[in-house]
């Protein structure tokens, strides 16, 4: 069961409760929730908040690939998982990113929730552009996906 | 022919309008592509070299949302994603 959203900021923004609503059901023993946020300080500069660019296809595409994909290389097979990611601009301290997932045990949803932001970190075509206390900003250098 | 290469990320200070139109042969790659891409940013951009690194490590993406390689032929007019280094959660 997957369920995944990319929420335009100035529309909305991403809520726990709605993860916990797709999570709660009796036969998963284990429930974790990754939240990432923005944080304040960046290589010494004061951070203010981040803009975030998205595919939209592409992501949405990507987050179906790596749910499919944990199944063959963690051999999980009953799980639920949540994924959704903002766009556009964030403040400080607010969420970027909810990752939940729903297992029968706890070994499983621990390894499946750190599988899920590690492949969404090499394949997710997402950039972040960094805005500071000096009212300058910066597009953030990442992970080339190049294929050969 | 025309072509649309869409703009993500730090490609983004290349345009305003979040796409640039570019002139290719017919049966051109996208390694062709990217020679375009970069000839514009030595003329409007004095040759920036961050940019230029950008374009060199950046993916592409074809209309359905397929990553392709720097070989992929390009055989008519139609509009193509330009994905530089990904960097999201």
């Amino acid at each position: 069961m997957l369920h995944t959203k990319i929420v335009d900021s100035k529309r909305g923004k991403i809520d726990i409760v709605k993860a916990e609503k797709f999570l709660s059901s009796s036969k998963y023993g284990a429930i974790i929730y990754f939240i990432g946020t923005v944080r304040n300080l960046n290589e010494n500069k004061k951070v203010t908040g981040i803009t975030y660019d998205s595919k939209d296809s592409l992501v949405l595409k990507s987050f179906e690939e790596i749910y499919k994909d944990s199944e063959k290389k963690l051999n999980i097979k009953d799980k639920a998982v949540f994924i959704e990611h903002v766009k556009g601009y964030v403040s400080v301290e607010e969420k970027s990113i909810i990752i939940g997932v729903g297992c029968k045990h706890r070994v499983e949803a621990y390894q499946l929730s750190r599988y899920i932001i590690e492949e969404i970190k090499k394949r997710t075509p997402i950039w972040k552009k960094e805005h500071y206390s000096k009212n300058d900003s910066e597009w953030l250098k990442g992970v080339s996906i190049q294929q050969n | 022919m025309k072509i649309i290469v869409e703009l993500y990320g730090a490609t983004k200070d290349l345009s305003s309008k979040n796409f640039l139109e570019i002139d290719i042969k017919n049966n051109s790659t996208i390694q062709d592509v990217k020679f375009e891409i970069i000839k514009f940013i030595d003329k409007k951009f004095e040759g920036n070299k961050n940019l230029k690194q950008i374009i060199e490590s950046s993916a592409f993406c074809s209309e359905n949302d397929k990553i392709i390689s720097e070989n992929y032929i390009i055989s008519k007019s139609q509009t193509i994603g330009i994905i530089p280094p990904i960097g999201g959660g």
